[in-house]
């Protein structure tokens, strides 16, 4: 992928209305926000859905893009996951309401967990060089972390999957992102 | 709840950008970076904090087809081609937005095209009018099922504008919508556009006739009951007939 300062000249061409650039910036980015919106939709037509609407949104906001306030793959990856996380969640909603699941009958199939979210936590904190600070972190807080980021799951989803009472789940990711928050902040 | 408490909001922005609320939750705390400038900064903090998680996310490469219609729905070089427009995916509103926003942005920018090309953005008629002979066009005679002729269309080689002629009445049942197909040589049939009403009416056309036409032998009419989605087929035709080039 392009370094962050290529992405922000890419991203301030955009702003400015240029197509090369943003072909560009489709180019160097979206198989990385694909990845992410699959992770999470499990359904390739959705990330699909997910992937275009972002940078449609890209196209559309580029001038809102701060490179001060945060990087620009944090940017684009806040967008396509906020977008992934709605439509999980509407398709959530939908198939809790519909009394026959006909339609939304694909959701059911089991999620592609290769590598597990358990796994993707763990090559991530070695890649930010914070194993030893996560280490602290017991087993369960980081599997109910990983599940809530890499799979969009709620917290009842969570409960649900581990079969834990949601109370402890919800104590579980709150001491987790407390802990994460003091390892990540450490690091340079 | 007290959203001054600054530990309560980097609570909520970091359950946020975890992804662990639910979506009533989600709408709620977005309202709130809207309105609270600290509310914003937890949430960018835990973006930034959080987001680099997902460069352990094996990439993917996204469908074939994905960047033309991101292309397309941000007007680039696809959304200029009708034909590609017209098998591109996407919501069906989208492609019959384009035809009614490009109208109104023709009205607009009438006077400026045709200093440049004058034939472009004129019927037919009155470019005969002014010639005082047939300009090279292309033309249309859709008949019905018993082969009597119901519409004549007709559009210049370069224009833009394709005027229609209703022969007979046609028997629009309520809530149907009349499309005008274009039934190329190789390849599906592409929407033009919903007949307007009248006997004698325009239709504004995505681009030239020359790029629409040119590998198109015919053209039909069906009834539809919405504007048909991008790539879409068409319902049974009520109308059909040969375009022919006039020159």
């Amino acid at each position: 992928m392009a370094d962050v300062a290529a992405l922000q000249t890419m991203l301030s061409r955009v702003a400015l209305g240029d197509r090369t650039a943003f072909r560009a910036l489709y180019d160097a980015t979206s198989p990385s926000l694909f990845g992410v919106a699959l992770r999470i939709l499990k359904r390739r037509e959705r990330a699909e859905d997910v992937l275009q609407d972002t940078f449609v949104s890209v196209w559309q906001r580029a001038g809102s893009y701060s490179a001060a306030a945060s990087q620009p793959m944090t940017w684009l990856t806040a967008i396509v996951r906020n977008r992934a996380l709605d439509l999980l969640r509407g398709d959530t909603l939908r198939a809790t309401e519909s009394i026959h699941n006909e339609e939304t009958g694909d959701m059911d199939e089991p999620p592609d967990e290769r590598p597990d979210p358990l796994g993707l936590l763990e090559q991530a904190t070695d890649a930010l060089a914070i194993r030893g600070c996560m280490d602290e972190i017991k087993g369960p807080q980081r599997q109910c972390l990983a599940l809530a980021y890499y799979h969009g799951l709620s917290h009842a989803e969570v409960a649900q999957r581990i079969a834990s009472p949601i109370g402890s789940v919800k104590v579980w990711i709150r001491r987790g992102l407390d802990r994460l928050k003091r390892c990540l902040d450490k690091t340079p | 709840m007290n959203y001054d408490r600054p530990d309560l909001l980097d609570r909520l922005a970091a359950e946020y950008v975890l992804g662990s609320m639910t979506l009533r939750a989600r709408r709620r705390f977005e309202r709130l970076r809207v309105a609270l400038p600290s509310a914003e900064a937890a949430a960018r903090d835990w973006e930034r904090r959080l987001m680099p998680l997902s460069d352990a996310v094996p990439v993917e490469a996204p469908p074939a087809g994905t960047w033309q219609s991101i292309d397309r729905r941000t007007g680039g070089a696809a959304a200029r081609d009708p034909r590609s427009a017209a098998r591109a995916a996407g919501p069906s509103w989208m492609a019959w937005l384009k035809p009614a926003l490009g109208f109104a942005f023709g009205v607009v920018a009438t006077i400026g095209l045709l200093r440049v090309d004058p034939g472009a953005l004129l019927p037919i008629d009155a470019i005969v009018q002014q010639r005082g002979t047939l300009p090279p066009s292309y033309v249309g005679l859709l008949t019905d099922a018993q082969n009597n002729p119901v519409l004549l269309l007709s559009s210049t080689r370069q224009g833009r504008l394709l005027s229609i002629k209703r022969l007979v009445p046609v028997d629009v049942p309520a809530g149907a919508v009349p499309v005008l197909w274009a039934l190329p040589r190789d390849g599906a049939p592409f929407a033009l556009g919903a007949l307007p009403a009248g006997d004698h009416a325009v239709l504004m056309l995505a681009d030239t006739s020359e790029k629409l036409f040119a590998n198109v032998p015919r053209l039909a009419v069906s009834l539809e009951r919405a504007a048909p989605a991008p790539g879409a087929a068409p319902a049974a035709f009520l109308l059909s007939g040969h375009c022919v080039k006039l020159w």
